[in-house]
């Protein structure tokens, strides 16, 4: 009884180690699918970067912050930076509302939110 | 009534005379000392002068006798002209007139352009100053519009626009008056434009001529392009040209080719990275010099062609000198344009020398790897053995003094495809300076026959300041931290200096008054090292552009 109770609960967390495992390993082939597009979205943006921002914001984003903003300080604040990029800002910064697709804007702001400083 | 309007026919005359630069004057500018009419304080862009109140002695002495402020935070490249005790002066965003004895405005004219401007400016939000010529101030702007103001009250008199923001042009250039004519040039090269050299007219703004410095394939140098590459191919002209009246000829540098991906364009794609000596009146080609061909380095040729008259192997010579952003001192004979002597002024790895004969440069392996898409470590950087600044020639002791750059690079090319108004480069922006241990920068007092040091200030943060020097044995220069300073022209020892509150990307002049030398320079920093170099340091230094005027203590 004893044997056939321990068999049945063997059996059961068998399945549930099973299970886990499986599930485990969907959530983090998900994770990891996540981890890719957000990569490719920061690989993008930063080809974006290079392109329009870098020669007001330095290179690979490295700047002094006196002259240009340093974007390694810009706020957690999506909502402001798509504002900012599409609109310009103070006869400063330019609009790029016509040249960047919102797509564009959106993989900018993932690469930016990647070399934030802690 | 005959007489009443003789009488005011004389009184006009004699006003006009009074408000009105003419070339004679222009021409002697190298030589006024009570005026400053010329952009690089000369044709002969010496930027030397024979005052010497201030001097070794006395520079000690040396303090402000006011500040003018632009109400502008952007980088303050302008170098002021003085005429007749008034300053004229610009920024991206203003044109002013200021008394010079009391630093009051007398007039300020807003400049304005497109939101979308800096969109295509590649390097910093600047104008380099104004040309003046009978009654009359003649600036760019950064959208690329050529303007004529009234000398005396500032309102517009002509506007012509030269290019079109969205296909990359911009202008930062201070025109020259040469023959009558205004010449302006333009900037872009880093957005896929083709560059050119215009002449207008003083009175009207007519376009008079357009000489581009990229050559289209029916014209000569069109077969050093394959293909359509010549209509993406750069070539800027943003320094002011150097100018011989004598010759009547104009001596302007040409800029980098486009992309920097030297892959993209084979041949020696003339005229990039090269000098034109032009007619004013047409802006036909004399002819040229390329010091760099299929250059892959942005070692562009904008900078100053200093022109003099020196004594080369025994021989006087009409000579024309520039310490080329690719790191050697270039000599040539500005009546044909044949090279006279090459020689390193700062660490070149791209090169081993320039061939005296075929005026080629000789290249290393560093150059034949980056070409081939290989990562190299080159010297000097893409900002050059010296950059835009301008170096200052005393023709007494036959020493140019400039501002040198002490840096490497790492370069290597990527793929890169045209789009309007975009960065068209193809080059890794990722990782690009070789910055090494010690000072990054040098002012450095130069033989310009041999290259040779003669003494070098160093500086951890590179100058990126204009130098003056003067027949008092002063040389000034100014630092990004905001030091205006002045050294001895013989020993290279510092005698003064003065913290102006902002980085100094400006141009000295100097120009006597009453009895009473004066020197002025432009502070507010934020041209291309703020913006490229990511040099932290930078971080306490504030950004504000005013303008400064020194005088001897009474």
């Amino acid at each position: 009884m004893l044997r056939e109770v321990s068999g049945k609960t063997a059996a059961i967390f068998a399945a549930v180690a099973v299970l886990a495992i499986v599930s485990m390993v969907t959530v983090r082939a998900a994770d990891e699918q996540n981890d890719l597009s957000v990569q490719a979205q920061i690989d993008h943006g930063k080809a974006t970067y290079a392109r329009n921002c870098s020669h007001c914001h330095g290179p690979n984003m490295v700047n002094s912050g006196a002259i240009t903003p340093d974007l390694r300080a810009f706020p957690d604040d999506q909502t402001r930076f798509v504002f900012t990029v599409k609109q310009g800002k103070s006869n400063r910064m330019p609009p790029w509302g016509d040249i960047l697709s919102d797509d564009e804007i959106t993989d900018l702001w993932a690469y930016i939110s990647s070399r934030r400083r802690p | 009534m005959k007489r009443i309007a003789m009488a005011i026919g004389l009184a006009f005359i004699v006003s006009h005379g009074a408000s009105a630069q003419t070339s004679e004057q222009l021409v002697k500018g190298a030589t006024d000392t009570s005026n400053v009419l010329n952009y690089g304080m000369g044709y002969n862009l010496n930027r030397f002068s024979t005052l010497n109140q201030i001097n070794k002695d006395t520079v000690k002495n040396l303090v402000p006798v006011w500040n003018y402020s632009f109400a502008d935070d952007r980088s303050e490249e302008s170098q002021p002209l003085v005429y007749q005790g008034v300053i004229y002066v610009t920024t991206h965003s203003a044109t002013m007139a200021i008394d010079a004895k009391t630093g009051k405005q007398i007039w300020k004219t807003k400049v304005e352009y497109p939101p979308e401007t800096p969109r295509i400016v590649c390097c910093g939000i600047i104008n380099r100053g104004a040309a003046l010529f009978d009654g009359k101030v003649f600036r760019t702007t950064l959208d690329a519009n050529v303007i004529a103001l009234d000398a005396k009250t500032g309102k517009e008199l002509w506007r012509q626009k030269a290019a079109d923001i969205k296909e990359g042009y911009s202008m930062t250039v201070a025109p020259l008056v040469a023959d009558g004519v205004v010449l302006t040039g333009i900037s872009g090269a880093e957005f896929g434009t083709r560059g050119f050299i215009d002449g207008w007219d003083p009175a009207t703004g007519k376009h008079l001529w357009r000489t581009h410095t990229i050559p289209s394939p029916d014209e000569p140098g069109g077969d050093t392009w394959k293909g359509d590459t010549w209509k993406l191919g750069g070539g800027s002209t943003w320094i002011t040209g150097s100018y011989d009246p004598e010759l009547n000829t104009v001596y302007w540098g040409i800029g980098n080719p486009g992309p920097f991906n030297s892959a993209v364009r084979p041949g020696d794609n003339l005229y990039t990275c090269a000098v034109l000596a032009l007619d004013p009146k047409t802006g036909k080609i004399k002819w040229h010099y390329q010091f760099s061909p299929n250059n892959p380095f942005d070692y562009d040729s904008v900078a100053e062609m200093v022109l003099a008259d020196m004594n080369v192997e025994g021989k006087p010579t009409k000579v024309l000198m520039d310490a080329n952003r690719n790191g050697f001192f270039y000599v040539l004979d500005r009546t044909n344009g044949k090279l006279l002597t090459a020689n390193p002024y700062v660490k070149v790895n791209w090169a081993t020398g320039i061939d005296l004969k075929t005026g080629k440069p000789i290249e290393t392996d560093v150059t034949k790897d980056a070409r081939e898409g290989k990562k190299v470590t080159v010297f000097p950087s893409i900002l050059g053995g010296k950059n835009w600044e301008p170096m200052s020639f005393n023709p007494q002791t036959g020493i140019a003094y400039a501002n040198t750059l002490a840096f490497g690079g790492h370069y290597k090319t990527e793929p890169v495809t045209y789009k309007a108004g975009e960065w068209y480069l193809g080059m890794d922006l990722t990782d690009l300076w070789e910055w090494g241990d010690g000072p990054r920068g040098h002012l450095k007092a130069i033989d310009p026959l041999t290259g040779k040091t003669k003494w070098e200030a160093p500086s951890d943060i590179p100058r990126f300041s204009g130098v003056l020097s003067t027949a008092g044995g002063v040389v000034f220069s100014g630092q990004l931290t905001g030091e205006f300073e002045a050294f001895d022209a013989d020993s290279g020892k510092k005698l003064w200096q003065f913290q102006t509150g902002s980085g100094i990307e400006g141009q000295p002049v100097t120009w006597q008054q009453d009895g009473v030398q004066y020197v002025a320079v432009a502070s507010g920093y934020g041209g291309v090292y703020s913006l490229f170099s990511g040099d932290e340091r930078l971080a306490k230094v504030p950004p504000g552009g005013s303008l400064w005027v020194f005088a001897l203590k009474q």
